[in-house]
């Protein structure tokens, strides 16, 4: 008897339908799987064979093909399972499975389905492809739910499945998942009251919430520059319903939702360690390339400390996402594209020892050492951080006391205020505003105009750096609600540079 | 500050003058000979003096000595062509090899202005580690006097002034901020004796040629060499010349905003009354430069 059951495989955030076709004909005893399977699928044989059998259903003792189709499309990971088993299950009783549905799981030993990565990404793909229903394991069935339109059946075991598919008895479908935003975020883990002075550094930190700038904190080691890095994703916006979808199709895929909770509206932070590989930051691994840190961030944070000491291949993989939001990454199985739109917060310190210009503390390294740390900064990346502020180390009296800052809740009004003023005149953040948009949407006075010239030709500034201070400047006048960009304006946007560090 | 009239050590041997490489004019003009020397990364304050007195030096007829390294030493340089002076540069590598090559241009006008590279070492000698304090020494040998500004404990225009006080050659110091790493060595300098140095009067003083007079001190900053802006002097008094405050300290010294204190500062930086330095800001010096 020949029975087929529809399934996917996934390809980046898109997802392929894979049609798993089982025949049992008379002959010879024995199970051959066939498609282009790779080994992870390959070995789903022997789970499938003890599975069925310890679901009380029985394995044909003739002989069985099962075919993956397309054969000519590689498939990866235990999702199949599944889908095998109910396929064969059908073969041998002479079943049929139901119409525009789909089966995804691993199957265990003894029949039970168990997680698989990437199942939001899986049901949104099947749902476009006209699918009207989906069995996903039950761990699974609340990520699934949040896609509208397709009926989830939640699955916990093997047998339960078949009985289900025969009409036996009936599953009970998970309800749809409503977005609602929950207030449990609103306890924030960082907040900007805990920081001690560095005024300078918070309002810069402010600036670039307001103006989805990204960010570079240059200064000694303990000057506080992890503390304000984590303050930011608290003083941003929470994440809208659409943002917070990407961001669960992104984890789903990578297996990091919690279950049962896999809507998050706080935005990521991502801190990666210095060690971390170009593979590791922009996304990697073989066939298809899986989601790297920068994906990971989307949305979110993405906190670069000593970035100095990063791989050289890796900072440089950073430039394209930096501009365009998005990576694509080939691999062996084929291009996929992710989504990595993350504001950039990096630290670095000044030199290797840290201590250079410290007003107190004498700093050990060369000049020429300074310069070949400082070099390996410079360049394109820095050209596309916005803001770049010095810290400075927080004296010890000071931090005794109580600090005396704004907290990030009063802080995030304003940088509220000021986002929903440049979203209704432009349609996006000042960070994103490039040559004639920036022209057309924060024309700059004449008097303001002249000062950025005038401080062009006296310091030798790049076209970058002349539009970085004029976005900075939108956005330093945004936070006070001007629709004019002034002079005043204008300097506090050159203020935020680092000489030491290449303009 | 002299020292005891002992078995002079082997190393302060004063090198022979015939073994010298040399590029450009040598020997050099007649004159008194005064090394300024101090360290590679001064602070603002350190290397508008080190300019400024070069400048002053030489316009009293005095030849710049110094070791064409980066901070004190370029500025020394410097300010002695502002003077329109002659200067030698005494180098730790081959007289055909500027180190950092950054100064090239600096070598350049040094030749120009009638000045000199000169070397112990032979053509070719790459940049070593170990040249430099023999570099010193050589340097201290060509000079009458040698004077230091700024220097970090344990800094080679130490050894230089060492070798000068072996060589029984005067050796004098700019002082600085007692708060500041870079006044540690210069202060000892004066504490065990060497001669304090406020103007280029004083190094004149010194080598006893102080017939020349100078119109004025070292680094007045009462008068500032620009014009304020109305209204924002306010600013002015709460910096220093030689330490760096940063914007924030700034605003809460003045009780105002962060953002309105450092789009000011930009401003003073746009009109030269300021400069940035790291993380902070200093107020601007006069440099030699700008006097002549």
């Amino acid at each position: 008897m020949l029975a087929a059951v529809d399934s996917c495989v996934l390809a980046g955030l898109e997802a392929r339908r894979v049609e798993v076709q089982a025949d049992s004909a008379n002959g010879e005893a024995k199970f051959s799987l066939v498609g282009l399977a790779a080994t992870s699928v390959k070995e789903a044989r022997e789970r499938v064979r003890s599975a069925i059998k310890n679901s009380g259903l029985d394995f044909p003792r003739r002989r069985l093909t099962v075919n993956l189709a397309p054969a000519e499309m590689r498939k990866e990971g235990s999702a199949l399972d599944l889908a095998i088993a109910v396929a064969i299950a059908l073969a041998e009783i002479g079943g049929r499975a139901p119409e525009h549905s789909a089966f995804l799981g691993e199957l265990a030993l003894d029949g039970a389905v168990r997680h698989v990565d990437g199942v939001l990404v899986a049901v949104r793909g099947l749902k476009k492809a006209g699918f009207r229903s989906v069995f996903v394991p039950a761990t699974d069935a609340s990520e699934a739910a949040l896609v509208e339109g397709i009926e989830v059946i939640p699955c916990v075991h093997l047998a339960e499945v078949v009985a289900h598919v025969l009409g036996h008895t009936t599953i009970v479908p998970q309800p749809f998942t409503v977005a609602t935003a929950d207030s449990a975020s609103d306890v924030l883990e960082h907040d900007l009251a805990e920081v001690h002075g560095q005024e300078e550094a918070r309002r810069a930190i402010e600036v670039a919430a307001a103006g989805g700038h990204h960010i570079l904190l240059s200064g000694p080691p303990g000057a506080g520059k992890t503390m304000l890095a984590r303050c930011l994703p608290g003083i941003l916006p929470p994440l809208e319903p659409g943002e917070a979808f990407e961001v669960a199709q992104l984890r789903s895929l990578l297996g990091d939702l919690v279950p049962g909770r896999p809507l998050d509206w706080t935005r990521p932070f991502r801190a990666p360690h210095h060690g971390v590989s170009m593979a590791g930051l922009i996304g990697g691994g073989s066939g298809f390339a899986l989601p790297g840190e920068i994906s990971r961030a989307h949305h979110g944070v993405l906190f670069l400390d000593e970035l100095a000491e990063f791989q050289a291949n890796a900072l440089q993989a950073l430039r394209q996402p930096l501009e365009s939001g998005r990576v694509t990454i080939t691999r062996s199985g084929g291009s996929v594209t992710y989504p990595a739109r993350f504001t950039l917060v990096a630290a670095t310190n000044p030199c290797p020892c840290g201590w250079s210009g410290d007003p107190v503390r004498a700093c050990r390294c060369t000049p020429a050492v300074i310069d070949s740390y400082q070099r390996r900064l410079s360049g394109p990346l820095l050209d596309r951080i916005d803001l770049q502020v010095g810290v400075r180390r927080v004296p010890l009296a000071e931090l005794a006391s109580e600090p005396v800052g704004e907290a990030s809740a009063a802080v995030r009004e304003r940088v509220l205020a000021a986002r929903a003023r440049q979203l209704e005149r432009q349609g996006c953040l000042n960070a994103q505003l490039k040559g004639r948009r920036l022209r057309h949407s924060a024309p700059l006075q004449p008097g303001s105009r002249r000062t950025l010239e005038r401080w062009a030709e006296q310091k030798g500034l790049t076209a970058r750096g002349f539009h970085r201070a004029w976005r900075v400047a939108r956005t330093a006048a945004d936070m006070e609600a001007e629709e004019l960009i002034d002079d005043s304006h204008v300097f506090e946007a050159l203020g935020y540079r680092l000489n030491d560090v290449a303009a | 500050m002299t020292s005891q009239p002992e078995v002079r050590p082997a190393r302060a041997r004063r090198p022979d003058p015939a073994r010298l490489h040399t590029r450009g004019r040598w020997p050099p003009p007649d004159g008194p000979r005064v090394a300024i020397v101090g360290s590679r990364r001064p602070s603002p304050y350190g290397e508008a003096v080190a300019e400024q007195l070069a400048a002053d030096l030489a316009r009293a007829g005095v030849i710049v000595v110094s070791g064409l390294a980066l901070g004190c030493d370029a500025a020394a340089h410097r300010g002695a062509l502002v003077g329109g002076g002659v200067t030698i540069a005494v180098m730790g590598t081959g007289v055909d090899i500027v180190y950092p090559a950054a100064h090239f241009q600096l070598a350049e006008e040094i030749l120009a202005a009638g000045g000199a590279l000169v070397s112990q070492f032979a053509d070719g000698t790459a940049p070593r580690r170990h040249n430099f304090p023999a570099r010193n020494q050589t340097m201290a040998a060509l000079s009458d006097a040698v004077v230091v500004v700024e220097a970090v404990q344990g800094s080679g225009a130490l050894i230089t002034a060492e070798a000068a006080l072996d060589l029984h050659k005067e050796v004098m110091a700019v002082p600085g901020s007692i708060f500041s790493p870079l006044s540690v060595g210069t202060h000892a300098l004066i504490r065990d004796g060497a001669g304090l140095v406020q103007n280029a009067r004083d190094v004149l003083a010194a080598l006893g040629v102080g017939r020349e007079v100078l119109d004025d001190p070292l680094g007045a900053p009462s008068r500032l060499g620009f014009e304020l802006p109305e209204g924002r002097d306010g600013m002015l008094v709460h910096l220093s010349d030689v330490l760096t405050v940063s914007a924030a300290e700034l605003a809460r010294k003045l009780h105002l905003p962060v953002a309105e204190v450092l789009g000011r500062l930009t401003s003073l930086e746009l009109d030269g009354a300021v400069r940035r330095h790291g993380t902070g800001y200093v107020r601007a010096l006069r440099r030699g430069k700008e006097r002549a």
